[in-house]
């Protein structure tokens, strides 16, 4: 019975699926069209087990568990479809059916494992009925074959064991090759590949890649925000169905296995946001419906089921409020976590991007920065022209009086009006002149690189600052940019190129690296042993790839780092960026409280930063806290002057500052 | 983040034809063009009460480069309302040293309007404040200056409040058709948008007046402009003729008196001390038991 | 006071110690008032022999600052009584009169209006709204013309303008001077002036366009400022709206201040009375304003609240039984006891209180960069070497809590007590026992 039976229940799961699968696909192309290159699936499975894997592997377990439930399950059913489907019934291709079943169970096994007390990123509901359903598929497909390798081929013959198994069987193929094309959890393995084939940012998975730096840090190749055509009909997202639609494609490949969920900072702080819940509401808004099925865990302080949309129904707030969107500072934690490489962080963009530029309800103090960077090229609304008063005393290089050309072009950034950030500029000042380098300055002519602006949602800004600074930049002449802001350090190396802006950018870290590698500076060894740690920021590690060059430093300044738990490509937000310090959203916890347990846990006394909005938030954290220095501001105080001092200029001393 | 308040119908249960006159602004740092302060206020103050309804205009060279930007700072206003129309707005062109009442005055009679709301005083060119009280003389309507908000608006009345220093509040009741001069403590105006603000109309309205009649401003012909000095600061004035105490307060120090420390003070006592110093500061009332 | 005669022969002898008749007319005093209102010092009249045989004069003036009355009437020389019975025309000032007395800003504009008027005989007429003001003659008006009658209790500028259109049909003065401040002075300001433009009347140079925003008044020629950072210097318009600090009040004369009866001298009728309804403009009275309902950067008075403040509960009852504002510290705002809008300082508001109470409030430089305009500071903090301590113009360093509480039980309105939270009876409790 069951030898007419299989083939039947195998081309009719087959055929469900397929037309769930073609359904899925109109799902997805709901969204803003590019051509469709077919050809780019051949590029999946090279994408899969090497850059998806290098993700998955950072968790051996659950790598192991995948290749071998993921790996069983693709060889049991291709061999399915010939041995049981076409009934070429080859004793040892049934062998190979049988092992691939043994196989995905033994992975099944491990699934359920991980399921009898799930973990808090985990959701339920359907993804545990997967595990089970795992199971009754090895199970099912394993009894089902042992007749062709002639193991009890009469206990199968008919009666009601046949029944039960076939029974088995369905459930396996229901869940497994229907619930693929219908939307079950299986879709993630057919939205998934198709997302690696089609996804918005190849370069993801370019290994010949030209910058070295980014090969090695895989999930910095890249991460420039793509720019906004400001003549488009609607700007940014409002619906679904505004995405592109290989983004729609993105969040359908999530695998709710809740990542993104432990590392989103806005998350741990009790924010409402949360990446893997922001993903399948997306997924519910391309598809319709209510979000009263998530079985996850929801946005702190927001009910899950409230929620509705489709894909033509604007998403906030109906879908989405407005509070989760702001609540996001960019991190990119999430993208580098994800296996399936969504890119929630775009996604937030874009929809920022609407509620700015389209309705105008950019959280009150990001509309007054955004207000004032289009007024006075700064967000603070201060004077451009005093952005070198408190360099007054330092006789700064304008490169206006160097028609020549210098060497380095020194980028002060709005650090340059924050009184805790001068410190650190005058301290990279000193290192220069210590170090010999040929630099100069912009002077008021420096505006805002447009970060704040871009990532508020206000890309008109945005591409207006973006336009005027290169204009600037392109009447003068110098080999590189070095600047201690790593928002502008990204911005200008990264994302002026999309603007007709090409500069080799280097932050101040890689630079002073680098005049401690030309033995151009030296330092004196520190008084006494001190125990320091590093935070990684955002933009310039994750983003850029960035995580060598502060610990040279800090090496060659004879400091032993204790590391974090979070450091390097997990390195915890400080909660300042994506202008999430100007939204502001309440949460129960503060995201620079947060970090700063973390540095006490190393025990450090001095935490050393690299950028100034990381360190305008940790010097935010009450005392009694660690010290707060600037990777430069160390570097300026162990100096050991030349001998050739008359060079030199005694000014550059940082005079004491009135503590704030 | 505050929701934009849908139109309040509450407020105007009738439908007035209401009209924001703007002008461009100049940020007080930097100078560049954009939205002024208090007009955009006014904007704000028409839209919540008649919604996408509100007509702009704004008398000045349609030529000048800035200009168009600055008005498309009140065009990108038009969100958050209960329809979706763009907001338009109706440019009369004015040439150099023109005068921009007459033009108003036409338009405003022309289009119907019976509330005009407009800020207190432009941040370019004379800024006298004088527009809205010509306007007001020339038309016969009513005019009423420093509003901080508008509480009510029947068919023949306006209940306003005005605004006192400190957050005083004063209300009035002015009868339609009037003008409206709103203070820069009223709400703030809305996010500007950058979508709705490329939408927005702007219409060259260049037939009010007889082509003769070209309105020439001839009292400020023969005015010297110059960039602003800072004004000196007073000295404290020394109502002596003895040279000493005249120099002591010139080489004073301005009010560096130095605060007052009062330390080992019980509860009690700080409260006696900070009661006193209220009263004799006149910031609690001399006596309110 | 009269007028001094002088005898030029007297003050010869008196100047020329060699003259023979010197002593005849020598002073016995050290210190009189000459002729024209300085003070002449006689150096040879004054000092003490000292212990080595020589005359000392102690020029350091330990003596005036031992007699602080002598020196108050040493240092105000008594005034000149100027007197001018047939002025030529007027300049007439509207003083502002905020509580019924002149404020340093009219006095201002009294002293813009001698500048114009004196050496053209010109009197400086103040037109009133309220009746029995004092210090007209210190001020500097040569006339007061009382429209107290014609002016309601309320704020009606449309019969205040009427009024004033009376006045200038009566003096036609040369000029009209007002504060330039809404919505008072400059208010009743333009409208005479949009009044008298659409009238036609161009009496003299200058024309109706008023003058506003007046900061300085040289050489025949004033300046405004204008907007987008520009001055203009013109001719004295006809009507100025000065803003503060325009000119130095007069402090050296003393003028009549006669009273002028418009009706008398008024020869045209009387305009119609206007009624306030047919005026368009009603005033209903001011509005009680919620201190908390005030935005924070307009509060006049602001009791401000940070980490030293533990009962919360305490802190918004006193904040009521004062009648102040709240506001609060970053590090109150973050850990959640008060709103983020509520935020004092360069990342929240910037405020401009006449009066800030700081309670707990160590004082971060951004905080204090907030409080930069308040122009007084009051601290309760406990300790004492904190920046705010330093900063304020009182402080009074005990613990916050308690210092509310006993506040509002002095006030009559002290917190009920819900029995579990009792911070301030215990504080009060050790006082017994102290």
């Amino acid at each position: 019975m069951l030898q007419t039976l299989l083939p039947i229940l195998i081309f009719a799961a087959l055929a469900v699926g397929a037309a769930g699968a073609v359904r899925r696909i109109r799902l997805w192309r709901q969204g803003q069209r590019t051509p469709m290159r077919w050809y780019r699936l051949v590029l999946m499975p090279k994408r899969y087990l090497n850059d998806l894997h290098h993700v998955v592997a950072r968790d051996k377990a659950i790598a192991h568990t995948h290749v071998a439930t993921a790996g069983g399950f693709v060889a049991a059913m291709a061999l399915a479809l010939v041995v049981h489907g076409f009934g070429w019934r080859n004793p040892i291709l049934g062998g190979l059916l049988l092992a691939a079943s043994l196989c995905m169970f033994i992975g099944a096994l491990a699934v359920n494992r991980r399921r009898i007390d799930p973990s808090a990123k985990l959701s339920k509901g359907p993804w545990q009925r997967l595990s089970k359903s795992l199971l009754a598929y090895s199970v099912g497909m394993f009894l089902v074959s042992l007749p062709l390798v002639g193991v009890a081929p009469t206990l199968l013959g008919g009666g009601v064991l046949a029944i039960v198994l076939s029974a088995v069987l369905v459930w396996g193929l229901l869940e497994m090759v229907v619930g693929m094309g219908w939307g079950g959890p299986m879709k993630h393995a057919f939205a998934g590949s198709f997302h690696l084939a089609f996804h918005r940012r190849p370069e993801r998975f370019d290994d010949n890649h030209a910058d070295a730096v980014h090969d090695v840090h895989r999930g910095s190749r890249s991460t420039a925000l793509f720019p906004l055509d400001l003549t488009a009909k609607t700007l940014g997202v409002e619906k679904p169905a505004d995405f592109q639609w290989e983004q729609l494609l993105g969040f359908d490949a999530c695998v709710q296995c809740g990542r993104c969920q432990n590392v989103c900072p806005a998350y741990a702080a009790g924010q409402p946001l949360n990446p893997k819940k922001l993903i399948q509401d997306m997924v519910v808004g391309m598809a319709g419906g209510n979000d009263a099925r998530y079985a996850g865990s929801g946005y702190p302080g927001i009910e899950v089921g409230k929620h509705h949309g489709g894909p033509n129904a604007p998403i906030v707030p109906q879908l989405v409020e407005a509070q989760t969107l702001w609540a996001c500072t960019t991190c990119r934690a999430c993208v580098e976590e994800c296996p399936m490489m969504i890119e929630h962080v775009d996604a937030i963009v874009d929809m920022r991007r609407f509620i700015t530029l389209e309705k105008g309800e950019t959280p009150e103090k990001g509309a007054a920065a955004i207000d004032n960077l289009i007024a006075t090229d700064n967000p603070g609304g201060l004077d451009n022209a005093s952005r070198l008063d408190w360099a007054a005393d330092l006789e700064m290089p304008r490169i206006q009086d160097r028609p020549e050309g210098v060497d380095v072009l020194l980028w002060l950034g709005d650090g340059a009006f924050d009184m805790r950030n001068q410190r650190t500029l005058r301290a990279l000042v000193k290192i220069l002149r210590a170090g010999g380098v040929d630099f100069a300055v912009l002077g008021d002519e420096e505006r805002d690189s447009g970060d704040v602006a871009r990532r508020l949602g206000d890309e008109a800004t945005f591409q207006r600052l973006a336009e005027r600074n290169i204009a600037t930049l392109s009447r003068y002449r110098f080999a590189r940019i070095v600047t201690a802001d790593p928002h502008s350090f990204h911005v200008l190396g990264r994302e002026y190129g999309a603007f007709g802006g090409d500069y080799r950018v280097l932050h101040h870290s890689t630079f002073i690296a680098e005049l401690f590698d030309g033995g151009r500076i030296s330092v004196e060894a520190p008084a006494q042993a001190e125990t320091v740690t590093y935070h990684d920021p955002c933009y310039l590690g994750r983003y850029n790839g960035e995580f060598a060059a502060p610990r040279q430093v800090l090496a060659a300044l004879g400091l032993e780092v204790a590391e974090m738990e979070r450091s390097g490509y997990r390195s915890r937000c400080c909660g300042g960026g994506g202008g999430a310090a100007l939204s502001d959203v309440p949460g129960k916890a503060r995201i620079p409280d947060m970090r700063m347990e973390d540095v006490r846990e190393t025990g450090a006394t001095t935490v050393a930063v690299a950028c100034p909005q990381c360190t305008a938030m940790l010097e935010g954290v009450v005392e009694p806290r660690p010290r707060i220095l600037d990777i430069a501001e160390m570097v300026a105080a162990a100096l050991v002057e030349p001998a050739t001092a008359s060079t030199t200029r005694t000014s550059t001393e940082a005079p004491e500052e009135v503590p704030a | 983040m505050p929701q934009p308040e849908p139109r309040d119908t509450a407020k105007m249960p009738q439908r007035v034809k209401t009209a924001a006159l703007v002008s461009s602004g100049r940020h007080p740092v930097s100078g560049r063009a954009g939205r002024a302060r208090e007009d955009a206020r006014a904007v704000e103050m028409g839209l919540s009460l008649v919604g996408a309804d509100l007509s702009l205009a704004h008398a000045g060279d349609p030529e000048q480069a800035s200009l168009r930007e600055s008005l498309q700072g009140y065009l990108g206003m038009y969100h958050g309302l209960d329809d979706d129309r763009d907001g338009q707005l109706s440019l009369l062109p004015l040439g150099e040293g023109g005068d921009a009442v007459p033009l108003l005055a036409a338009w405003l009679e022309r289009s119907g309007v019976r509330l005009a709301l407009t800020g207190q005083r432009a941040e370019c060119g004379e800024g006298s404040g004088m527009v809205g009280y010509l306007l007001a003389e020339r038309l016969g309507w009513a005019i009423a200056t420093g509003v901080a908000a508008i509480e009510h608006c029947d068919g023949e009345r306006v209940t306003v409040l005005q605004a006192l220093p400190q957050g005083q509040r004063r209300r009035l009741e002015v009868r339609l058709p009037c003008l409206i001069a709103v203070d820069a403590v009223a709400e703030a105006p809305r996010q500007s948008a950058f979508g709705p603000a490329r939408r927005g109309r702007i219409d060259i309205v260049d037939d009010l007046l007889p082509p003769d009649e070209s309105p020439l401003d001839a009292d400020s012909a023969d005015w010297h402009w110059q960039p602003a000095r800072a004004r000196p600061k007073r000295l404290k004035v020394v109502k002596s003729t003895n040279a000493r105490d005249r120099f002591k307060a010139a080489a004073a120090k301005s009010s560096a008196s130095g605060g007052q420390v009062l330390t080992d003070l019980s509860p009690e006592e700080a409260a006696e001390k900070l009661i006193d110093y209220l009263r004799a500061e006149k910031i609690l009332a001399q006596d309110d038991q | 006071m009269s007028v001094r005669r002088i005898d030029p022969h007297a003050e010869r002898a008196r100047r020329n110690r060699l003259h023979p008749r010197h002593h005849e007319f020598a002073r016995p005093a050290w210190r009189w008032t000459s002729a024209d209102g300085v003070t002449r010092v006689n150096p040879h009249a004054l000092g003490a022999i000292g212990p080595n045989g020589v005359k000392r004069i102690d020029r350091s003036g330990a003596s005036v600052e031992a007699n602080p009355a002598a020196a108050s009437t040493s240092a105000e020389p008594a005034r000149r009584q100027i007197v001018l019975d047939q002025p030529l025309g007027h300049v007439v000032v509207v003083p502002e009169l905020p509580e019924g007395r002149l404020n340093d800003h009219d006095r201002d504009l009294f002293g813009l209006a001698r500048q114009l008027a004196d050496g053209h005989d010109l009197a400086v007429t103040a037109v009133t709204f309220l009746g029995g003001v004092a210090g007209f003659e210190e001020a500097g008006a040569d006339r007061v013309v009382d429209l107290s009658a014609r002016a309601g209790s309320g704020y009606d500028p449309v019969s205040r303008l009427a009024a004033l259109v009376d006045v200038e049909a009566g003096l036609a003065p040369r000029h009209w001077i007002f504060a330039d401040s809404l919505p008072d002075g400059g208010d009743l300001g333009r409208r005479l002036a949009a009044r008298l433009s659409n009238q036609g009347v161009n009496h003299s140079a200058g024309g109706a366009r008023p003058a506003t925003r007046v900061w300085q008044l040289s050489e025949g020629k004033t300046l405004s400022r204008a907007g987008d950072r520009q001055d203009i210097l013109r001719d004295v318009a006809r009507v100025l709206l000065a803003l503060p600090e325009c000119a130095e009040p007069v402090s050296e004369t003393l003028h009549e201040a006669r009273p002028i009866d418009l009706e008398a001298l008024a020869e045209t009728p009387r305009q119609a009375e206007v009624t306030t309804a047919a005026a368009g403009m009603v005033d209903r009275g001011r509005v009680a304003v919620d201190p908390q309902e005030i935005p924070l950067a307009q509060a006049p008075f602001i009791l401000s609240a940070g980490r030293g403040v533990s009962d919360w509960e305490g802190y918004h009852h006193a904040a009521r039984v004062l009648g102040a504002s709240e506001g609060a510290s970053r590090v109150a705002v973050d850990d959640g006891y008060m709103p983020r809008p509520r935020q004092v300082g360069a990342t929240g508001t910037f405020v401009t209180a006449s009066c800030y109470v700081a309670v707990g409030i160590s004082g971060a430089v951004q905080h204090l960069q907030g409080i930069a305009k308040c122009q007084r500071v009051i601290a309760i903090n406990n300790d004492p070497s904190c920046d705010m301590v330093k900063r304020a113009d009182l402080a009074l360093i005990a613990d916050g809590d308690a210092v509310l509480a006993a506040v509002c039980r002095r006030l009559g309105q002290p917190r009920e007590q819900t029995g579990s939270d009792g911070s301030w009876t215990d504080e009060e409790s050790r006082h017994a026992a102290a």
